[in-house]
């Protein structure tokens, strides 16, 4: 598995589809049997103390994409609160059994673990 | 030795933090800056303490005025974190703020010359692109204005992403670490 992770609109799916998955390969966060999915950190958003599931239905999937949400003051809401520290640590369990982690800024992708397939 | 680690929420910088401390000889201090105001703020401490335990940490609360601070011996500390001890020196109990970088800065030198190896934990919280109050825009870019110079007074500099650390700056020895700059270093 691959995990592509970056902030909104920094090429994420963009760079799925530079490694041979067409768009109707990417699911928008949701599980099915596409290969791609894709907005994760809505679904730890949506049920932040569902990820341990979550975790293990996404170590099937070939390519995973998270946005990145930690990076900004921590929300006076409590489920924001919550998501948000839920998608972080959904992204570290990912991480440790990705084969490779990708980061996006810009565009650019960054391999920050392992080797691409 | 200062080590800077920053990141956004939930990246894994305390583990990180506790690990790189775990390397280094003793005594283990613990600076927790945060708090305790409520049920999740107390659950997070206690998730803290949990990953402490058994690493030979004495905790210390301090949650401002690290310049009055003695630690009793020479070793390592790991300070949690400047986005706290930067809201715990900048508001008052009204709201009311100061500028907390001379505070903050001032304190983390004193804390590194009592202590052979510091690690500072920090957070990214500039990246969000939302418009918050005048008090909230002011602590933000006072914190990015402190991390900015703590970067500069550290030896190494860690971005945490996905529990991955990224070496942004320096060679921290001995920690079996990799070197040179944006290279993942995990």
């Amino acid at each position: 598995m691959v995990l592509i992770v970056g902030g909104e609109g920094s090429g994420k799916r963009s760079y799925a589809a530079a490694l041979g998955y067409r768009q109707e390969d990417m699911a928008d966060a949701c599980l099915d049997e596409r290969p791609v999915v894709f907005h994760v950190e809505k679904m730890a958003f949506a049920r932040p103390d569902g990820t341990e599931e979550l975790y293990r239905a996404l170590l099937e999937k070939e390519v995973v994409i998270c946005n990145e949400v930690g990076s900004g003051v921590i929300p006076i809401d409590r489920g924001e609160r919550l998501g948000r520290e839920a998608a972080g640590r959904l992204c570290i369990l990912l991480a440790r059994e990705a084969d490779a982690v990708v980061r996006m800024v810009c565009g650019i992708p960054a391999v920050i673990k392992g080797e691409l397939p | 030795m200062m080590i800077l680690l920053t990141g956004g929420s939930g990246c894994g910088k305390s583990a990180y933090a506790e690990s790189l401390c775990a390397e280094m000889e003793g005594p283990r201090y613990y600076i927790a800056a945060m708090r305790p105001y409520g049920e999740e703020s107390e659950r997070k401490i206690a998730k803290h303490r949990r990953m402490r335990e058994g690493r030979g940490f004495e905790t210390v609360e301090r949650y401002m005025d690290l310049a009055g601070l003695a630690l009793p011996g020479r070793g390592v500390a790991l300070l949690e974190c400047i986005c706290n001890l930067t809201a715990n020196e900048m508001f008052d109990e009204t709201g009311a703020w100061t500028d907390p970088c001379a505070r903050v800065l001032d304190g983390v030198e004193a804390l590194r010359r009592q202590c052979r190896d510091l690690i500072v934990v920090t957070n990214d919280v500039g990246s969000d692109g939302r418009e918050y109050d005048p008090g909230t825009t002011a602590y933000i870019r006072a914190l990015g204005r402190i991390n900015a110079v703590l970067a500069e007074r550290a030896d190494a500099v860690f971005e945490l992403v996905c529990g991955i650390p990224l070496l942004k700056k320096g060679c921290p020895g001995g920690s079996g670490t990799a070197c040179g700059k944006e290279e993942n270093a995990g």
